[in-house]
């Protein structure tokens, strides 16, 4: 993986060094709370409703054992001995106190890790396919991308204060696992006729109050060139963009009101100027990046298949593991594996210090000390042997950590909710905790199949509900909270925002509801080969409708 | 129900919720806060400039509360989960070190 050289190493210390500084000047009243409010947010420390909040950046979702320990470390000596794992593959400390976060920024350093723009309006933390560099389907490992956008990304003169925030998600592959049409840049890797390799441009997708789906702005921006097109749409977006209004200053409500064609024009004139400049990635460049994300040494065992119908019979949980947990790889004898962050009950993403570690020793023993994050809120060991998988997954028991739900009901999505964040109306780990508990029965999981829930406590949409096959948002009315229930999202390469059906539910109505909902499917599907959101595109929402408030 | 106004807020060190009390220092307990009634915007207004100054307290709110059998209850969800702390997981609210606290 990326290893920073001596500028990456200075800036971050020099950010530092500058913070504690401020910090210092703060706490002795130098500064006021509207002068340090900016500098705090810069580096990642936000204020929620019981605490600060302190959110690093895990670019591009990679992560090594050492800063795995390290962020282990962290949880354990200045948190409470735990960690939440976030939807843009970030990590969050729900209860640092002031004077902690310039040690805890400088234990960060010494590993290479920082919370540089995990805030404010600027390019965020890079996002991508929790699977790449290992995935069997992935035309190009999209690292070394995402690292060179992060360099180009970071501290980027011109785009520091942008109208709004503003992200960026890459997929290697056809088969969308980073939502990349819901950022307000999508990157999707394309070959040519030529066989070259270059790159799918959306533009102006996004959740929050207004949903949309990413469009196509280039079908093919060649892969020396993506650089000088990208800052070409954020010349454009920051131009434009508006800055009166704080909810429509997205690019996906300039995207949206100026229209396509235009935007596009806009960017291809910014673009012919730019093209062949001094963003043109050199091949020497490439190499080199591309050196840092080689593919580890792998050993041919001799064990190229695991009979998995075998396993389910000796020993069901393995078996069900071996199905929802594993994912191919491509590499002949090796597969990646996903680490549930969501025991049943549990609150989605998190993972204690203890549980930190022990993932960081696995990785270290297992899996060429690689891990990923998703933004499914879960942890990835990219590089497992067929051989040792049993292992892995003993090793993952120990410390409970082989829940072997991926992709199944109880992998939801939450954001933390009323529980913790300053913006949220309602709570969410608890609606996700009931939906947790009611479908806890693994048999009943298999039989409701690849299902996902997506859970946010309010409608900046941190949770993804609209991309939920079943989508849950949080509102607050006449102080009580209530859920609205949606059906039909999708943030795969077949996008969707899912539909709302009716009224919301009470808290305690919603595992009910849910429940209604999947019968209705369960009844109406063709077979159990068809998936949720198939059956729901098949039928429309006249059986879920019904399902969910009767036919009167 | 007798509707009153407490001013609430972050202590800055340690981010901790606090509640302005009945004699000026900030504390934990929504219980032990000042009540004010809600034609005193005087009173509430001097309150919250003086906190202000002490350049100590930031997310400075005021909030309604209700008295249920001698208890004070924030009125709403947010304010409730904040004086209780977080409901799932259920966690300890964030305390004050010795050195955090904070008066007017």
């Amino acid at each position: 993986m990326y290893r920073y050289d001596e500028f990456d190493a200075a800036f971050v210390s020099e950010r530092v060094a500058q913070f504690s500084d401020q910090v210092r000047r703060r706490i002795s009243g130098e500064l006021t709370e509207d002068q340090f409010r900016p500098l705090r947010l810069m580096n990642g420390l936000y204020l929620q409703l019981h605490a600060y909040m302190l959110r690093v950046a895990v670019p591009y979702g990679t992560l090594s054992s050492r800063q795995m320990r390290m962020l282990a470390h962290i949880a354990r000596k200045y948190d409470r001995g735990y960690g939440h794992f976030t939807t843009r593959q970030n990590i969050q400390f729900n209860w640092p106190k002031l004077r902690d976060v310039p040690e805890i920024l400088a234990d960060l350093a010494s590993v290479e890790m920082h919370a540089i723009q995990t805030s404010g309006n600027c390019i965020r933390n890079v996002t991508t396919d929790q699977f790449a560099g290992a995935a069997a389907d992935e035309i190009i490992d999209p690292r070394p991308i995402a690292e060179i956008i992060r360099q180009w990304s970071s501290l980027h003169p011109e785009f520091t204060f942008l109208p709004r925030k503003f992200k960026i998600a890459i997929t290697g592959s056809p088969n969308d696992r980073a939502a990349v049409k819901f950022h307000d840049i999508g990157l999707m890797a394309q070959t040519n006729g030529a066989g070259q390799v270059g790159w799918a441009v959306y533009v102006g997708g996004g959740l929050g109050r207004t949903p949309m789906i990413g469009k196509q702005i280039n079908g093919f921006v060649p892969h020396e060139h993506l650089l000088a097109y990208l800052e070409s749409i954020l010349r454009v977006y920051n131009r434009y963009g508006r800055r009166d209004n704080k909810y429509k200053a997205r690019i996906k409500i300039l995207v949206h009101e100026e229209g396509l064609e235009t935007i596009k024009a806009q960017v291809e004139e910014e673009f012919s100027h730019v093209r062949g400049g001094i963003l043109t990635l050199p091949q020497t460049e490439l190499d080199r990046i591309d050196a840092y994300f080689s593919p580890p040494a792998f050993i041919d065992s001799g064990v190229v298949s695991i009979d998995v119908e075998r396993e389910k019979i000796l020993d069901p949980a393995f078996g069900r593991f071996l199905v929802n947990n594993t994912f191919s790889h491509a590499r002949q004898g090796y597969t990646s594996v996903t680490v549930s962050l969501k025991p049943i009950g549990g609150a989605p993403g998190d993972a204690t210090a203890e549980q930190m570690d022990a993932v960081a020793d696995i990785a270290e023993r297992f899996s060429f000390d690689e891990l990923r994050v998703s933004h499914e809120q879960n942890l990835v060991l990219p590089h497992v042997a067929l051989s040792e998988l049993r292992a892995v997954y003993q090793a993952l028991a120990e410390a409970g950590l082989a829940e072997a739900n991926a992709g199944e009901i109880t992998d939801t999505i939450t954001c933390p909710g009323l529980d913790f964040c300053a913006l949220a109306n309602a709570r969410s780990i608890p609606i996700a905790q009931d939906i947790s508990r009611r479908f806890a029965d693994p048999e009943r999981q298999r039989e409701i199949g690849k299902l996902k829930i997506k859970i946010s406590g309010c409608i900046n949409a941190c949770g993804h509900h609209h991309v939920g096959h079943i989508g849950i948002l949080g509102v607050e009315k006449k102080g009580t909270e209530l859920y609205q229930i949606t059906v039909g999202g999708d943030g795969t390469e077949d996008a969707a925002v899912g539909k709302i059906l009716g009224p919301g539910f009470v808290a305690d109505e919603v595992p009910d509801a849910i429940e209604r909902l999947v019968d209705a499917y369960i009844a109406q599907r063709e077979s159990a080969e068809e998936p949720f959101i198939a059956a729901y595109r098949r039928l429309g929402d006249a059986p879920f409708k019904e399902a969910l408030y009767g036919n009167g | 129900m007798m509707s009153k106004q407490v001013l609430t807020a972050n202590e800055l060190l340690s981010g901790a919720v606090v509640y302005l009390g009945a004699d000026g220092a900030w504390v934990e307990n929504l219980q032990g806060a000042r009540q004010f009634d809600k034609d005193d915007a005087h009173a509430l207004e001097a309150a919250r400039v003086a906190a202000s100054s002490t350049g100590r307290l930031i997310s400075l709110e005021v909030e309604d509360v209700v008295l249920e059998d001698g208890a004070l209850v924030p009125a709403r969800t947010r304010a409730r989960i904040r004086a209780g702390g977080p409901t799932a997981p259920r966690f300890e609210r964030q305390h004050l070190a010795e050195d955090e606290h904070v008066s007017i």
